[in-house]
């Protein structure tokens, strides 16, 4: 008999752990009996840490050194639009780590994201050994469907940093579908609307027996259940500005109350069709004397205050339905996921929107962690009986692209393309004894590369000595069934390999991930109810923290701010790509929306001998600036890179 | 459910030469629920997911195979660019396609038929949509019956004319 693996819905507000056993699926329940346990951090002021549902009540005590939400930071370079967004609404510090990394700050001490997440995680392992009576150590991951590589990446070092060997990164909606449709030899079109505290994501699905098939995911990672308390709160807070003079959202603990209160009526209002709210002693008003809020909220107001919210998501429902070539009608069932999918709001106008009753049997707060267990215990049982095995064919969320001439991003693999997949591209070089290339790789539906994100950034070198024109580098794309990105290059000619795996320069590099699995904080993680746990909980295996995982060779590939914005002043030398018949450039600053820019004629390139040039470095040349500022004559554009000062180390074979 | 070694081994080795029909062991005329079935067929023995215990040198030729089960997916389901790509190997072509290579085609014959394949035509129905911008729907149509005569038998262009002739 094979191990158990689990699977984890690691959530932005809560998260699951279930597991398969005699053919079963369960949910394994936290020591207190609840089904979810708070994706919520507490560090103490004795220099433990309390993780869960118990940390979560630490937050009006202690908002400053009470860490929640992390996953809407995982993944993210310090200077995102997210991280800003997220600096305005967390009472908790977020400062800048290396490479535009982010940090988290409590108690005079800074945790890098995927290390406040992997409290979470063991958090969970251990919920599940406890329940289970022995170790666990393999686990599935969910994730939102539209994280990006970096997101993923950074995931997946979180289950490592908790012991954890991450079998795979499954998405959320995938896995909610699976947990719906296992074992029911079904054969339906789904879609799955999944609601998530920081994220939307919603996919169309093809169930056939055993197959899994997704049609198409969409999803928008600005929006999610807190934005839907974000309106309340604002709302309760703007009436004690207006009623007491005092703004509470200067004074975390008032604020904090504030949302505890919110998020109470919103769970009231999804069976009520009203709502108290009663905070006595908020804060002190404009005058000193403490001022109480006292308020009621009906159905009907909180949800005109959050309809643009939902209708948001239809949007997005549309996007998905039209890319999997399928109208309102065509879908047999609807399977809600996340917990505000408990709004009576959400749902009246989901069932509205794909004209039908929503299904009642599935509960949206488990259906992703059940959905990973299966697919857990269909991994390590190796699918070896129909009964026990589901395929899943999954798509790439976002398009991945890889930068070129005038500042753009050119797809290579479009987005809801079925994974795993590779693409190969051919580059050669542009200038005579040339020694290196640079390659930008991003992730996104735009056009521009700056409006991406930048997965990666790394230079092939070592090219032999060549007139320009005479050194072709093959350079393959692949995504794996995990989402996760592989770039790597060779010479077609000598077979020359040269491969790495992209990191993100805001993630942890290989060397920073061992220091801190040697440094175990997660150690200090206080149990809700010591006398639950096992007696000895074992140490991870030493086999399981060295998992097979991606090699971090190029981890050390930090992107500073000046070189992103030396990017944008763009002085290179540069290289050729060799176009194999592709039409890279022909739509090159070419909008096809209905507001077309006119192009001219010789832009529109289309012939078999067309040129992209793509980025390039020369480190080791002194003439680099010189070359770089003369365009090669022949035509083409240069590719705008600045002067980086990186060293992608690459591998030799 | 995996194949025998030495058959993924052989597979592997001629992978590259196979069309996208052989890969998915289809007919030339396959339609597009015979292709469906036959990725499904395909991905249960090939998937990453059906090869985890096998051995790493294997589990990387399956995986490569299942990779261009999927690329073959890819082009043959997109009726666009299934019939590039039908053209291509008739003629003898190269037995890879490049997935963004269709889309770029069509992009571009797209943009031809919207706004014309010539210069002229281009230009004129640029201004023409400038003007219709700015609210001058006669000086818009006068652009636009220039576009057209640049462009004889672009039903897109005179479409756009009549319906802007309609309007009040």
């Amino acid at each position: 008999m094979s191990e158990l693996a689990i699977g984890i819905d690691l959530g932005t507000s809560n998260s699951c752990v279930a597991v398969v056993r005699n053919g079963e699926v369960e949910v394994l329940p936290n020591p207190c009996a609840e089904p979810t346990t708070a994706s919520v951090v507490a560090f103490q002021p004795d220099g433990t840490i309390e993780v869960g549902n118990h940390a979560k009540a630490n937050i009006i005590h202690d908002p400053t050194n009470t860490v929640c939400s992390a996953k809407r930071l995982i993944g993210r370079y310090f200077f995102s639009e997210e991280v800003k967004m997220a600096q305005a609404v967390c009472a908790y510090e977020i400062v800048e780590g290396p490479s535009h990394g982010v940090r988290v700050k409590a108690r005079d001490e800074e945790f890098a994201l995927p290390e406040i997440s992997a409290m979470v995680l063991r958090e969970m392992k251990q919920i599940a050994e406890t329940a289970l009576g022995h170790e666990v150590t393999k686990a599935v991951i969910t994730v939102p469907a539209y994280f990006n590589d970096n997101q993923r990446q950074a995931t997946k070092d979180a289950g490592r940093i908790a012991g954890l060997e991450v079998l795979r990164i499954l998405n959320e909606p995938t896995a909610a579908a699976l947990a719906y449709g296992f074992g029911r030899g079904l054969n339906q079109r789904v879609a799955v609307y999944d609601l998530g505290g920081g994220t939307f994501d919603v996919s169309v699905l093809e169930i056939g027996k055993d197959i899994f098939e997704v049609l198409s995911t969409c999803g928008d990672t600005f929006l999610g259940g807190d934005d839907f308390d974000d309106r309340l709160i604002d709302l309760l807070a703007d009436e004690v500005v207006a009623n007491e003079g005092v703004n509470p959202r200067n004074d975390p603990f008032a604020f904090e109350k504030i949302k505890a209160a919110a998020e109470q009526a919103k769970k009231t209002l999804s069976y009520e069709t009203e709502a108290e709210i009663y905070i006595p002693d908020l804060t002190d008003d404009a005058a000193g004397s403490p001022c109480t809020l006292r308020r009621t909220i009906t159905r009907d107001e909180y949800t005109t205050l959050v309809m643009d919210l939902v209708t948001r998501t239809f949007k997005v429902c549309d996007e998905a339905l039209q890319q999997a070539d399928l109208g309102h009608g065509d879908l047999d069932g609807v399977i809600l996921v996340g917990g505000p999918t408990r709004l009576s709001v959400v749902r009246d106008a989901v069932a509205s929107y794909f004209q039908r009753e929503l299904r009642d049997d599935v509960d949206p707060d488990t259906v992703v962690a059940k959905g990973a267990a299966i697919h857990a215990a269909s991994l390590v049982g190796g699918g070896s009986t129909p009964e026990t095995h589901a395929f899943l064919l999954d798509v790439t969320p976002l398009d991945l692209r890889i930068g070129v001439a005038g500042g753009l991003a050119e797809s290579v693999i479009e987005h809801n393309t079925p994974v795993p997949i590779e693409q190969t591209r051919r580059f050669t070089t542009t200038c005579d004894e040339q020694e290196s290339v640079q390659i930008k790789v991003f992730q996104g539906g735009e056009r521009l590369a700056e409006e991406n994100e930048l997965l990666g950034q790394f230079e092939f070198s070592g090219f032999r000595r060549a007139p320009r024109g005479d050194v072709a580098i093959d350079v393959t794309f692949a995504i794996n069934a995990d989402g996760i990105v592989d770039v790597t290059a060779s010479d077609p000619e000598t077979g020359q390999q040269a491969s790495t795996t992209l990191t993100l320069s805001s993630g942890l590099s290989s060397r920073e991930l061992e220091q801190i699995i040697d440094e175990d904080k997660t150690s200090r993680v206080r149990a809700d109810d010591p006398l639950l746990v096992p007696a000895a909980p074992s140490p991870p295996e030493p086999q399981a923290a060295a998992a097979p995982y991606q090699t971090g060779d190029i981890s050390e590939l930090g992107i500073s701010g000046a070189d992103l914005e030396a990017a944008e002043l763009g002085s290179s030398e540069a290289i050729q790509l060799e176009d194999d018949g592709i039409q890279f450039g022909d739509d090159d600053g070419i909008q096809f929306g209905d507001d077309e820019i006119l192009i001219d004629d010789d832009e529109i390139q289309i012939d078999d001998e067309q040129l992209l040039v793509l980025a390039d470095e020369v480190v080791a040349s002194p003439d680099a600036s010189e070359l770089a500022s003369e365009p090669p004559d022949d035509g083409s554009e240069l590719f705008e890179t600045g002067q980086f000062d990186l060293s992608a180390g690459l591998e030799e074979e | 459910m995996s194949l025998p070694p030495l058959e993924i081994r052989a597979l592997a080795r001629i992978i590259g030469e196979l069309d996208y029909y052989q890969i998915l062991e289809i007919q030339r005329g396959a339609s597009r629920a015979e292709i469906k079935q036959a990725y499904y067929e395909s991905s249960r023995a090939f998937h990453p997911d059906v090869n985890r215990d096998l051995d790493a040198e294997l589990a990387s030729d399956t995986e490569r195979i299942s990779k261009r089960v999927t690329e073959a997916y890819c082009v043959l389901r997109d009726p666009r660019r299934r019939s590039a790509y039908d053209q291509r190997i008739g003629a003898g072509g190269d037995v890879r396609m490049q997935l963004a290579e269709a889309t770029a085609e069509h992009k571009r014959a797209r943009i031809e038929a919207r706004q014309g394949k010539t210069l002229q035509g281009r230009q004129f129905y640029q201004r023409a949509q400038e003007e219709a911008e700015r609210g001058n729907l006669k000086g818009a149509i006068q652009s636009l019956q220039m576009a057209v005569t640049f462009e004889p038998g672009n039903t897109g262009l005179e479409q756009l004319l009549a319906d802007w002739k309609a309007q009040p």
